[in-house]
């Protein structure tokens, strides 16, 4: 990311969660945090069971953000966040804990059917002693059980409201939220089992050949001693192949 | 194989269907996907973690060994890059590369005390990874990744503590402590558990071939098989290019070496001189004297106190004057007493020390900043009062100050005085490129000292050409020392890789 589009979701995330953008510059932003920002990311419980429990009145911070250091010349005072820095990435955190959830319309005029719909992004990594991660984006529709991918490009080509529109009829669930992710689930399988696999074969080929070393250390050893165990279970866990599926996020879409 | 997946998801949405809770904005929702979109680790391979360092320029030779290290060598490796070359980046780089691939969730790096502040420092504002100075009260349990000073760790309660954590990643700076099997130390190490682990040393061999062989044993068991066969192949008295060309290959699999030459880096030269120095008359007969008392008396009669005793009479007459005034409380019959008496009084009347002059000499021609070196604390302050009396200005340096009063003398040498006068301890990790000359007054028995002695000075971001002087007075135990070291110097070459002039220019 550069210092722009960092600059850019800064803007973009405080508007999305109200926060009031007090001095909006190309380099740099003035932020007055709300009471429910500053709990989520300025890290003083206490600070906040104080206030709450004395009634006094709650004072969030403003937190001064600087996006592009090397263009700034006057001399302005704040927080440099910049792609690795540990705020940027908490403010990740926080909208992925804002954004998991959502029930969206799509905006039809006049008289209208709309199809249920459950979208969800799924992180899918693979780890041995290194790692991949794919994003997939499926949407099923829960009439038919049909399943698409790329569903979140679809989606960002709609145009999307979170109230119903008017004289629009919606059509219930035939198939319940419960058997589509059993649906999701084993397309995603599917899908997983397509891919190559080469890196699994690999990383047991490197375990093998450890475990070997190993082996020929503690050889003629009746009773292998402690330390023979614990380098056992470090070269298990260097390799061990894994893929976590791991869901970013997901809503449920009525679609025309 | 293993699958992971939760239902976390699931069941939040079905709260959210249900209306127990509020559904959240679909702005932050595009945003969340586009972030983990841009964010994949999209392939095996590389480095990923320079994306997210915008202040650090690792140089070729860093990458070259985060790679190597990651990619083929599966996270555990000895990084034995010559003094000066950057070890901390490269383990950094390593460090923030698994922390971001998810393979690490929690690092344990062990240091010596002197260095774990820079290591905290360094970790923080080049790689932004939140590292903590282990506190004697730490809860270990929500700390991810913890600097911790190797003397504390390895003792209880502090021991236990680390024991009862899951370490990922296991970093030891200055691994070569490590070299002796049987301390405490390495023991502690061994029954770590290591799914990673980098051990960092600029001299992975300091005296035989043995230390490496624990050194490598302890990063992978079974690597260069066991003692038993190792030490047949390998004892001393036997040597066999074949089987040592063998072993090199096999250590070059869990080793990364980088020399300043290969590089690609612009180095300033080192030039090396050995300094013969010549005893005066006197001297050589005070010499002949403390080499003679082996016979007169038990209490000399040991090899190690006639050693002690030469090499400090090499030094100062001070250094010698504080081992032989112990002795004399242990000397019985009237005879022993008036031996030794009778070299001290000598010693007394020995206004000099002909190395000492030798060493005012060097510094004067010099006419810059000189670091000088010496194995004895005796001498240390003789040669401090001799300095000052010849108008140079100089400031002692030793193990025993704290890290405040370190930083303090480094401060005055660098703005006020001519001449740092170091031991040893307490040398290690400070980085003193102002400087370009060094004087080796005493010699250790190891040459890797000395190497890492010049690696104060002569390391990245030096200027000038570094002058090197090695003194040794002659027909003493000083000839004795360097042919030691000489040895030594070809053994690691044999078997680790070429060194860099220590000795003398080659």
């Amino acid at each position: 990311m550069q210092p722009q589009e960092i600059n850019e979701y800064l803007h973009h995330f405080f508007r999305n969660s109200n926060c009031e953008i007090l001095t909006q510059h190309p380099h740099y932003m003035n932020v007055q945090l709300t009471i429910e920002m500053d709990k989520k990311i300025m890290n003083r419980p206490f600070y906040w069971r104080y206030v709450e429990s004395v009634g006094e009145t709650p004072n969030p911070a403003k937190l001064m953000l600087i996006t592009d250091i090397e263009q700034l010349k006057d001399g302005i005072k704040g927080e440099v966040v910049h792609i690795g820095s540990p705020r940027l990435h908490q403010l990740f955190r926080v909208t992925r804990e804002m954004g998991s959830f959502v029930k969206m319309h799509e905006r039809v005029s006049g008289d209208a059917v709309l199809t249920p719909w459950i979208g969800v992004n799924i992180k899918v990594s693979y780890k041995s002693h290194q790692t991949k991660e794919l994003l997939y984006s499926l949407g099923i529709n829960l009439m038919t059980g049909a399943v698409f991918q790329d569903f979140q490009e679809t989606l960002c080509t709609l145009d999307l409201v979170n109230e119903p529109p008017e004289h629009v009829f919606h059509l219930p669930f035939i198939i319940q939220p419960q058997r589509a992710f059993e649906r999701l689930d084993h397309v995603i399988n599917q899908i997983i089992e397509k891919e190559d696999h080469q890196w699994v074969d690999e990383a047991k080929k490197r375990w093998r050949k450890d475990q070997a070393v190993l082996d020929y250390f503690y050889e003629g050893l009746d009773e292998k001693p402690n330390s023979y165990e614990i380098e056992k279970q470090a070269i298990a866990e260097r390799f061990m192949p894994k893929i976590t599926i791991d869901i970013i996020n997901g809503g449920l879409f009525y679609l025309r | 194989m293993q699958l992971e997946k939760s239902t976390v998801w699931q069941e939040g949405f079905l709260e959210r269907l249900e209306q127990r809770k509020p559904w959240d904005s679909w702005e932050v929702y595009k945003m969340s996907y586009n972030i983990a979109k841009k964010h994949l680790i999209d392939n095996f391979t590389g480095l990923q973690s320079l994306k997210y360092l915008p202040n650090v320029k690792p140089l070729a030779h860093q990458l070259e060994v985060a790679e190597r290290v990651i990619g083929e060598m599966n996270g555990k490796a000895i990084l034995a890059d010559e003094v000066g070359l950057g070890k901390t980046i490269e383990a950094g780089l390593i460090l923030k590369e698994y922390l971001i691939r998810g393979l690490v969730k929690k690092a344990l790096i062990l240091v010596p005390a002197s260095l774990a502040n820079q290591w905290v420092v360094e970790l923080h504002t080049k790689f932004h990874i939140p590292a903590l100075l282990y506190k004697k009260n730490y809860e270990l349990d929500y700390v991810d990744v913890v600097v911790m000073s190797m003397d504390t760790a390895k003792r209880s309660p502090h021991k236990e503590k680390v024991l009862a954590q899951d370490y990922d990643l296991i970093i030891v700076d200055e691994a070569h402590k490590l070299k002796n099997h049987q301390t405490i130390s390495y023991k502690f190490v061994e029954n770590l558990k290591k799914k990673f682990c980098l051990l960092l040393t600029a001299t992975p061999i300091q005296n035989d071939i043995f230390e490496l062989f624990y050194l490598v044993t302890l990063l992978k068991q079974g690597h260069l098989g066991n003692y038993e066969e190792f030490s047949s192949v390998f004892s001393t008295k036997k040597r066999n290019a074949e089987q040592e060309e063998y072993l090199k290959e096999l250590v070059g699999q869990v080793m990364v070496r980088n020399r300043r030459q290969n590089t690609g880096i612009e180095w300033t030269s080192r030039k090396v001189q050995a300094i013969p120095v010549e005893f005066t008359s006197s001297e050589k007969e005070t010499y002949r004297l403390l080499t003679e008392l082996k016979e007169v008396s038990p209490v000399f009669a040991d090899s190690f106190t006639t050693l002690t005793l030469q090499r400090e009479m090499c030094s100062s007459q001070d250094a010698v004057f504080v081992t032989l005034s112990k002795l004399l409380e242990e000397c019985t019959s009237p005879q022993e007493k008036e031996r030794v008496n009778a070299i001290m009084r000598q010693l007394v009347h020995q206004s000099t020390h002909s190395k000492a002059d030798k060493a005012v000499e060097l510094i004067k021609q010099a006419n810059d900043k000189v670091i000088l070196f010496t194995e004895y604390r005796a001498t240390q302050l003789y040669l401090s009062d001799v300095l000052f009396s010849k108008g140079i200005s100089n400031v002692i340096f030793n193990g025993r100050l704290s890290k405040n009063s370190r930083e303090w003398i480094k401060h005055l040498f660098q703005q006020k005085a001519q001449v740092l006068i170091a031991t040893e301890s307490g040398a290690e990790g400070i980085n003193l490129q102002f400087c370009h000359h060094v004087i080796n007054y005493d010699l250790p028995w190891n040459p890797m000292k000395l190497e890492q002695r010049i690696g104060r000075v002569h390391r990245l971001g030096q200027a000038h050409d570094v002058h090197i002087y090695n003194l040794a007075v002659q027909d003493t135990i000083d000839d004795h020392i360097l042919s030691v070291l000489e040895g030594k110097i070809e053994t690691f070459e044999k078997v680790v890789g070429e060194l860099d002039d220590i000795l003398t220019a080659r």
